[in-house]
């Protein structure tokens, strides 16, 4: 970034992965401590301690080589508990007969029993398709792993990790599918407790403890990984940017990257104690990103994105943003079709830039235009109403969030922050 | 519907197992090579 643009650039991307892996530290964090003190006798604050500390030490000794390698044992034994704990909990939670027993029970919603529910892509589908696309450019911890991968691997190393991953997280996503035929109700209603609690519920003591290794080898593979993308950060981007630019001292260097460490597993710590919503935490992250990737694409084909563009860009989309995200300004009336505008060339945007990677331009418009005019409500003018959405029953799902409704004279249509 | 389900769900393990059978030839075979020329796998 600062070959191609300059100082501010640079840094504004280094920032945003700095608060970024800080949030990411703090959702792994969460999800240790409401496994260990769901399946254990210890507390949630003994559980995010024994994760931080365990993380941190072998971290904190060996940097990215100790993470790339328990990066593989960790995959080996996520993939491993995956293939067997899933069908695991399908046939001892009653097999096939739950979900006609399910939809007799009431239990679940015509959208939730739809595969193609305009909810679930609208809630989940869509910001996770741009977060995940933002996370793949802007995010360091998946581009320094991308430097580690041997040069005539690239390609196998992609397809199988694309897949693998994917099957993987959705594999897990099936158990929420399961809870919601069977009628379960998450844990005092927190949504981060219902892996642990289906798991808690159906397996025998065996198979809880390889889930246990399963998610405890997931998350500490994740809090590495962003560990060592902190220190490098710091160490490279801050340090060797300013004070090391002439002089570089390379044993200061590595305890400015170990001191980073430590400061931001304190740092995901004090926020691990709040046991913030997961899914909340990491669609911010993603569309925090969004604001910064969607400048760095632009840049790679069109000359005129200076460092002044990018900056301008970039804050801009925050501004936008995060308003919007914390309804710092309540969505109704111009504002409200401001942002509906706004969501509307976004999925074009999202859509277009995934179309034309794998096709090339004309598609690409083809489209992005295309998605935008069916993204369109049936008719631009009426009157907007802001009202509060109560949580779906569609896990995982989000927290309540406010949204708002304009009633036109076609069918009500509703638009969610992002 | 019943049918569609369950294949659904079950579809992701079997994917998944796939791909770990994939990595662990693909590490043997690594190992291997590292092995013979005398060098550590990463």
């Amino acid at each position: 970034m600062y070959a191609r643009h300059g100082r501010s650039s640079q840094l504004m991307l280094a920032g945003s992965n700095v608060l970024g892996s800080v949030i990411s530290l703090t959702s792994n964090f969460i999800a240790g401590g409401a496994i260990i003190a769901m399946l254990s006798p210890l507390s949630f604050g003994a559980g995010i301690l024994i994760i931080a500390a365990g993380v941190l030490m072998y971290t904190l000794w060996s940097g990215f080589r100790a993470s790339v390698l328990t990066d593989f044992a960790q995959v080996m034994a996520m993939l491993g508990a995956a293939v067997i704990i899933i069908p695991a909990v399908f046939f001892l939670a009653g097999g096939p007969s739950m979900f006609a027993e399910g939809v007799a029970n009431g239990n679940v919603t015509p959208q939730q029993e739809s595969f193609f529910s305009s909810d679930a892509f609208m809630n989940q589908g869509a910001p996770y398709i741009a977060a995940v696309l933002a996370y793949a450019i802007g995010n360091q911890t998946i581009a320094q792993r991308l430097f580690a991968v041997r040069e005539d691997l690239i390609k196998p190393t992609f397809i199988t990790a694309t897949v693998g991953y994917g099957g993987t997280v959705i594999g897990i996503g099936m158990l929420g599918v399961m809870a919601l035929y069977l009628g379960i109700e998450p844990m005092g209603g927190d949504i981060n407790n219902l892996m642990p609690q289906m798991v808690g519920t159906y397996l025998p003591v065996a198979l809880v403890a390889l889930a246990f290794i399963m998610i405890i080898g997931s998350l500490s593979s994740t809090a590495d990984s962003d560990l060592s993308a902190l220190s490098s950060i710091v160490m490279t981007d801050i340090y060797g940017q300013s004070v090391g630019r002439k002089n570089v001292n390379p044993k200061l260097m590595l305890l400015i990257g170990r001191i980073t460490m430590i400061v931001a597993t304190g740092l995901a710590l004090y926020f691990a104690t709040a046991k913030f919503n997961i899914l909340d935490l990491l669609v911010f992250v993603g569309a925090m990103w969004g604001c910064l990737v969607f400048p760095v694409i632009a840049s790679f084909y069109w000359k005129k994105v200076t460092n002044l563009a990018f900056s301008l860009a970039v804050v801009a989309a925050l501004a936008v943003f995060l308003p919007v995200r914390f309804t710092l300004i309540p969505i109704t009336g111009a504002w409200a079709l401001v942002v509906e505008l706004l969501a509307i060339i976004g999925v074009g945007v999202v859509l277009g830039i995934m179309s034309f990677g794998f096709f090339g331009k004309r598609v690409a418009v083809i489209v992005g235009t295309v998605s935008m005019l069916a993204t369109l409500p049936p008719s631009a003018s009426g009157s907007c109403v802001t009202t509060k959405r109560s949580p779906a029953r569609w896990w995982p799902t989000r927290s309540p969030s406010w949204s708002a409704t304009c009633s036109a004279s076609g069918p009500r249509r509703t638009s969610t922050s992002p | 519907m019943t049918a569609l389900l369950t294949a659904y769900v079950l579809m992701w393990p079997v994917l998944v197992l796939g791909i770990l059978i994939t990595i662990a030839r693909g590490f043997a075979k690594d190992a291997k090579e590292a092995r013979e020329e005398g060098r550590m796998i990463i």
